[in-house]
């Protein structure tokens, strides 16, 4: 089960800057999301190390051998990586059976027929499709279609296996059946996964690591537990989560190297942290999770409720602290509010971050309002 | 990186190699030629070396002075010119308003029999653009101008004036009649396509339906209308066929007919400076489309859900307008034909009674006694079979390499759409189509005419006429191409590619086998337009390698009507019976083409 290397990748499309050096390094049996905002560079990214696209500078590894190397001109041809690659749009062959979409490409490797017919049904039977070998894939629904699609490419049996958001074309419920599917299928398979979505409730539940990308620039590559809680910079905490990462500026004060005083137009507040203060705190963001907005009966600030959303299990506040300050806050429960009653809520000891002025991640620990 | 490393992994994508074969060789047979002629039109040839007293070769502005700032330049440039532009402007007017009028009552209206009126409005757009024109004068020819009367006046008495016999009315009105199904098409698509939200919205918030039309109808339609104004306009421009059966007898003069008479007589370097003139305002034409209306096109492109309109009642009005409909179209795409047959069944022109009637022009065996001339009937004429075996030959040629030229061409543009490359071959590939087939076999004459690098001199040859041919064609097909390598999404090559199927298995058994039918246009189209095609042959073709359309000029040029319509009914029947044969065996079919 290979591993993949990336070395200074960087793509370029006339002046746009698709990928910008890149450095990523994928373990065996890893299971890795490439997320981020449309644009950002992950299917090119992924293409790059199918081989459908070519770096303008950079080296790409497979199972340590070299595949593209713009310094030793190398370029490997995509069929002799020895990986598959799952489109979007499936790319089924329209006028191809199910059966024959399978086969074709083990047809075209020359093996024997009673072979193609032995793998064509094991896969019919992993993907759960037996039914339908002599079908098109135009008499099949969306999500029959995705498992034609991975079983065909998982014919050649590739131990890379290179998806390009393969779910956004399915309705939210068989997404989280194909999502359940997919984890089995790394699982049973053992191969190496890079998966590319822009939902980041996907990546959060699918991946090993997540690798966020914005603007062709790596933003974290972590575990997800590890960029849910302590993302690296402002962009990740925004962009992963939802509802989003309460984010409220502040001028900072320093007391000593664990504790300064925060204020801004509606909150004044004091943080603690077992990290050391960068020196600079003239112009900081607070980082607060939705579900880290507790709301109780003493302390803490008071807060109007805006809207109050209830789904029955959670119930999803939008408050108003002062004039500007928005906070949204996640109640696990059935509980409701009237608009414009007045709360008190306290931020979840040790679960507040702090990001410094370049909006990179500084420090976490507690706040107190004062 | 290494510049030979990014050269080869440049031409490891087989498109690339496409496009750079395809520049290379679009280049030396549109842009090379271009420039030869420019130099042609400053050039002493020597058919006229004695005229002016100078050396053949060398140079001279003669030309340009003669069509442009000589006293007679107004006969042979400026009169000719006006002419065009005025036949062109009204053929515009015409097919716009009869097949715009025709769109709109098939799309929006409860009209009878909407499906038979469509495929026989189609018609005309398949049958060669001169058989109104052959039919108009066998139906209302006078003997005002030496020959025989047509059908009306024998029918009614009636002498017919030279005005609406011959020139500029019934040229625009022919010539506006024949792309009418271009004008169809094109407002047709739009209004079937268009989202009929846009004048439900504008219903429930009370608006006439005559406001209706007019705010919001027409502007949606307005960019297909300018397409098909430009397309019109240019096509009529370089028409070449119908101007020269209805303006040669009253001598009305239009470019393209001057274009022959100096390019095939004593002065070709008037005829390229003429012909020359004719591509930049094609070329206009294009950069103008392209400017205002590539823009627009896009808001009328936006399709929805087309939720079935409340059509137009007609009410009482419905099955006598049906009825005028059935009846103008007949007229239009059955009638011709009949007037053909009949021609060629009439012994002595003007008379029609049944006496009259011979099979003789199809079936005798010496016609001398009638027509001056030991002239066998068609069937039994060598000439015929002979031109038949060439136009098929040609025809067959034209079609499989300007098809998969042109398919290979469409696959390279898109595939490496963007890029700089794709652009230029793109613009090369279309550039033939803006040339008018007088002009552009001109150039091929003034250049093929002598021995050029490895070539001999092709003058007379069936080379030259299937070379011109697959040039002339391509734009046809490499549109073809192009939409259906749209329509196929990257993806499902490289889902071929990447578990190591060859490139030319993904194109043979993925590729082509998926976009079959449009595959298939691409070859039909070259076809029949290179079956039907005159103007670009008459120049070129000598009596050795006629093909069936010069053969029916020179007919027509001899006065033989008698053998032209019925050399015309068999092209007409040999175009719609191969357009049946491949429409009924792969659904391609050649509306689904651009103009020609």
């Amino acid at each position: 089960m290979p591993s993949i290397e990336l070395r200074n990748i960087t793509k370029k499309f006339g002046d746009f800057v698709a990928v910008d050096n890149l450095t990523l390094d994928i373990k065996d049996g890893d299971f890795i999301t490439l997320l981020g905002p449309s644009g950002c560079g992950k299917t090119t990214t992924l293409r790059q190390i199918a081989g459908l696209e070519m770096p303008s500078s950079g080296e790409i590894l497979i199972d340590g051998k070299i595949v593209f190397s713009s310094e030793k001109s190398i370029d490997v041809a995509p069929k002799d990586r020895g990986v598959g690659f799952l489109f979007q749009n499936y790319a089924l062959w329209p006028h191809m059976t199910v059966y024959k979409n399978i086969a074709f490409g083990l047809e075209n490797l020359k093996w024997n027929k009673a072979d193609i017919d032995k793998r064509v049904k094991e896969l019919l039977k992993l993907l759960k499709i037996e039914e339908f070998p002599d079908r098109y894939p135009a008499e099949l629904s969306g999500g029959q279609q995705q498992r034609v699609a991975i079983a065909r490419t998982l014919a050649t049996n590739p131990r890379v296996l290179l998806m390009d958001e393969p779910l956004s074309n399915l309705d939210a419920k068989l997404r989280m059946e194909m999502r359940a599917e997919l984890k089995r299928l790394h699982h049973e398979t053992g191969a190496t996964f890079v998966y590319v979505t822009h939902d980041q409730l996907e990546a959060m539940t699918l991946a090993t690591k997540i690798c966020l990308l914005d603007r062709g620039y790596l933003q974290q590559y972590d575990p997800p537990l590890t960029v849910y809680n302590r993302p690296r910079n402002k962009f990740v905490a925004d962009f992963v989560g939802n509802p989003t990462m309460n984010l409220i500026s502040f001028k900072g004060e320093r007391k000593d190297e664990h504790t300064c005083v925060l204020t801004c137009k509606d909150m004044k507040l004091e943080f603690t942290t077992a990290d050391v203060l960068p020196a600079e705190l003239d112009e900081v963001t607070i980082g607060v999770r939705p579900e880290n907005v507790l709301v109780t009966e003493k302390d803490g600030i008071e807060v109007r409720v805006d809207t109050s959303l209830p789904s029955g299990m959670e119930t999803i506040l939008n408050l108003k602290a002062g004039e500007d300050v928005m906070l949204s806050c996640v109640m696990i429960g059935s509980v409701d509010y009237p608009s414009d009653s007045i709360i008190n809520i306290v931020f979840k000891e040790d679960h507040v971050l702090l990001f410094d002025g370049k909006g990179d991640f500084a420090a976490s620990g507690s706040v107190r309002f004062i | 990186m290494k510049i030979a490393f990014k050269f080869k992994s440049f031409f490891k994508k087989p498109q690339n190699v496409i496009l750079v074969v395809l520049l290379l060789a679009l280049g030396y047979l549109t842009l090379f030629p271009m420039f030869s002629m420019i130099k042609d039109t400053v050039t002493v040839h020597v058919s006229e070396a004695r005229r002016l007293q100078l050396t053949a070769g060398s140079f001279t502005l003669d030309h340009w002075m003669k069509v442009l700032f000589d006293k007679n330049s107004f006969q042979l440039f400026y009169r000719p010119f006006l002419n065009s532009l005025v036949t062109s402007l009204a053929a515009c007017f015409v097919s716009l308003v009869f097949g715009g009028t025709f769109a709109w009552f098939i799309t929006r209206t409860n009209l009878r029999w909407k499906k038979l009126l469509s495929s026989l409005f189609i018609f005309p757009y398949i049958m060669p653009s001169w058989t109104l024109a052959l039919a108009w004068i066998n139906i209302f020819k006078n003997s005002l101008v030496g020959g025989s009367q047509g059908l009306f006046t024998a029918l009614t008495g009636i002498v017919t004036p030279n005005w609406l016999a011959y020139g500029a009315f019934p040229i625009s009105l022919v010539t506006g009649l024949h792309y009418a199904p271009f004008a169809y098409i094109m407002i047709g698509g739009i209004l079937r396509n268009a989202d009929a939200n846009l004048e439900e919205a504008a219903q429930l918030l009370g608006t006439t339906r005559r406001r209706m039309l007019f705010k919001i109808t027409i502007p949606m339609i307005m960019p297909a209308v300018l397409s098909t104004f430009l397309l019109v306009f240019s096509s009529a421009m370089s028409s070449f066929a119908v101007p020269s059966f209805l303006g040669l007898p009253v001598r009305y003069q239009v470019l393209t007919m001057q274009l022959y008479r100096t390019m095939d007589g004593v002065a070709p370097g008037q005829g390229y400076a003429m012909a020359l003139i004719m591509i930049l305002i094609s070329v206009g034409i294009l950069a103008f489309n392209q400017r205002v209306i590539g823009v627009r096109k896009n808001y009328t492109t936006v399709t929805g859900k087309s939720s079935q309109i409340a059509l137009v009642n007609l009410k009482k009005g419905r099955t006598p307008i049906s009825c005028i409909l059935v009846f103008l179209i007949i007229m239009v795409s059955v009638f011709p034909l009949i007037t053909f047959a009949l021609e060629s069944l009439i012994k002595v022109p003007g008379n029609y009674s049944l006496s009259n009637l011979t099979l003789s022009f199809w079936i005798g065996k010496d016609n001398g006694a009638i027509i001056t001339s030991g002239e066998p009937g068609l069937l039994l004429n060598p000439a015929l079979w002979k031109a038949l075996w060439n136009s098929i030959k040609l025809s067959v040629v034209c079609a499989v390499s300007a098809g998969t030229l042109g398919f290979l061409a469409g696959y390279g543009i898109v595939r490496s759409k963007g890029t700089r490359l794709s652009k230029i071959v793109d613009s090369l590939a279309f550039f033939p189509y803006l040339m008018p087939a007088m002009a552009f076999s001109a150039i091929y004459l003034s250049m093929f005419s002598v021995r050029r690098l490895l070539l001999p001199s092709l003058y007379g040859t069936f080379f030259i006429l299937a070379l011109i041919g697959t040039v002339k064609y391509m734009p046809f097909a490499s549109r073809s191409g192009i939409n259906s390598m749209m329509q196929l999404s990257n993806q499902i090559e490289e889902a071929g590619e990447i578990v190591g199927i060859s490139w030319f298995k993904r194109m043979t058994r993925l590729v082509i086998p998926i976009q079959k039918s449009s595959f298939v246009s691409g070859y039909l189209l070259p076809y029949i337009s290179c079956m039907r095609e005159l103007s670009l042959f008459v120049l070129l073709c000598t009596p050795q390698n006629r093909v069936l359309t010069t053969l029916l000029y020179y007919y027509n040029e001899k006065g033989w009507s008698q053998y032209s319509n019925g050399l015309n009914l068999l092209i007409v029947i040999i175009v719609i019976f191969v357009n049946w044969l491949v429409n009924k065996t792969t659904g391609a079919s050649i509306d689904k083409g651009i103009g020609g």
